[in-house]
């Protein structure tokens, strides 16, 4: 009984904060036009050699998730404080890994509509051909923004509530990320490339670990760090 | 090439016992600082209200 | 109570004297691992004496393991007893962790130049160090960027327990990330012959870094008292 109550939390807040983006679209179509925006001008960094690009391409996408990323992960709690109605929901009586599981939902829907922006982009702007394993591909990319989004949720918690949220988050973020960036863009070189030696499986496998490690870490850690 | 190997293993002790002394140096520092600010507080009992 | 009787009870309890003693014995104990170290190891090959840089390279690496881990446990103790001189234990240590840290990318990189040619090779063993000093200085980071005591030691421990929890696997990831593409990687195994000199400075880097962050913790104790003390003064009362 307790635990359809507690989904039920869940669902109202990922229901609220979907509803508010939404409808306030400013929000999600300037954070992904970042993501695209960064990613033109990685391509003109690293360009125009078509070769060159082939070859960027991958890590180009990652960085452009990464960056644009952050900033999602900020306005996902920044909401609650400008209104101060975080303390509001932390009066009601409930678990309070409630709170983090809407606010990571809510991210991981948010973050993998960019996903699919950015990597169309990245498709387009960096000639990148189709490869006949492309679910695969699809996998990894689920796979790491999943990661991506339970550590960015989880830092953002902290970071939106402290002095310097804009350099805090990406500081302590994206050392955590580097076996996901490791892996995502390896593997999704190796499909890239028919992967003929079967390099993806392993960082397949890794990024997998590396998501349940930290969803189970951070519902844990998250009761310690929610209070004011 | 552009030093002698030689040249290589005497920067890298040196800059070891630099960091080593460096920081010594400034955990003295630090600590002159706090012991002051501590000084303050503990001599400073005049303005408190009396029990 | 008056706050100045809560502030003489954060009083360091070591006597000067003592902690002079042991900061010039770890200090010499460093001196007289380096020297009996150089003293006793041949020149090999065309590598020459490079491979003393080992000695100062290796151990630093070490401390700067061992530190992240005392991190890691005090900061699980503050988040089980609450009690706030973990977390600045926990703090003090991730400092010097960070020294020994920049240190030992330091020495990497000037043993890396002779011997690859290059300042860096995004190597798997210097890259997991680097990765795990950006960790660092996040942890700081996040110290000095939030205000209130408890929240602060709260949420640094969170952050120390998951940033411990990814030193393997960042460890991991880099290292396959690198083995797929043949590169020279930092001289792990040494001769027998250089264990003993290896363990010897180890012990004494130990000692230093006992010694640093013992001070380093009493200092953030000073400090910690200042703090109170402020807050107190701010709502014009006393510490109860």
């Amino acid at each position: 009984m307790a635990l359809r109550d507690d989904w039920r939390r869940v669902r109202a807040i990922v229901r609220k904060d979907l509803t508010t983006e939404l409808r306030a679209k400013s929000g999600f179509n300037s954070v992904a036009s970042l993501g695209v925006t960064i990613l033109i001008l990685l391509g003109l960094a690293l360009g125009p050699d078509a070769q060159a690009l082939r070859d960027a391409a991958v890590g180009a996408v990652w960085l452009a998730l990464l960056f644009s990323g952050v900033l999602a992960f900020n306005r996902s709690f920044q909401m609650e404080l400008e209104s101060g109605a975080l303390d509001a929901l932390l009066l009601y009586p409930g678990p309070r890994w409630t709170i983090f599981a809407g606010k990571l939902l809510g991210n991981l829907v948010f973050l993998s509509l960019m996903a699919l922006i950015v990597v169309t982009a990245g498709i387009v702007f960096f000639n990148v051909p189709i490869p006949a394993g492309w679910p695969s591909l699809v996998g990894v990319l689920a796979l790491g923004v999943l990661g991506l989004s339970v550590l960015g949720t989880f830092y953002a918690s902290m970071a939106s509530r402290s002095r310097a949220r804009e350099v805090l988050l990406p500081l302590l973020l994206f050392p955590m990320l580097v076996p996901v960036l490791l892996a995502a863009v390896t593997a999704s070189k190796a499909i890239l490339g028919a992967d003929l030696m079967h390099e993806s499986g392993p960082w397949i496998r890794l990024l997998a670990a590396y998501d349940l490690i930290f969803l189970i870490a951070t519902f844990i850690a998250f009761e310690h760090v929610i209070e004011s | 090439m552009i030093a002698s190997n030689e040249t290589f293993v005497v920067a890298a002790y040196a800059i070891t016992w630099l960091t080593l002394f460096g920081y010594l140096w400034r955990l003295a520092r630090k600590g002159a600082r706090a012991g002051a600010g501590h000084e303050r507080i503990v001599g400073g009992s005049g303005r408190e209200e009396a029990r | 109570m008056p706050s100045s009787d809560r502030a003489r009870e954060l009083a360091p309890t070591r006597s000067p004297r003592t902690s002079a003693w042991f900061a010039a014995g770890s200090f010499v104990a460093v001196a007289a691992a380096q020297a009996y170290s150089v003293a006793t190891s041949p020149a090999e090959g065309d590598m020459g004496h490079l491979q003393k840089i080992m000695y100062v390279h290796v151990p630093a690496a070490w401390m700067t393991f061992l530190a992240f881990f005392v991190v890691l446990v005090f900061s699980l103790k503050y988040l089980w007893r609450k009690d706030e001189n973990d977390d600045l234990i926990a703090a003090s240590a991730a400092e010097v962790g960070a020294l020994f840290n920049g240190l030992t990318l330091v020495l990497g990189m000037i043993w890396g130049r002779p011997t690859w040619g290059v300042w860096w090779a995004w190597d798997a063993r210097l890259t997991s160090t680097l990765v795990l000093f950006m960790i660092f200085v996040g942890y700081l980071a996040l110290r000095g960027f939030v205000e209130d005591p408890q929240q602060r030691a709260r949420w640094s421990a969170a952050v120390g327990i998951i940033g411990a929890i990814n030193v393997p696997i960042v460890y991991m990831s880099v290292m396959w990330w690198r083995t797929l593409h043949q590169q020279p990687s930092s001289a792990a195994t040494l001769d027998p012959a250089y264990t003993m000199g290896l363990r010897l400075n180890a012990i004494a880097f130990l000692l230093v870094l006992i010694y640093f962050i013992r001070w380093r913790y009493e200092i953030a104790r000073l400090e910690r008292a200042g703090e109170r003390a402020a807050e107190v003064a701010a709502m014009g009362g006393h510490l109860a």
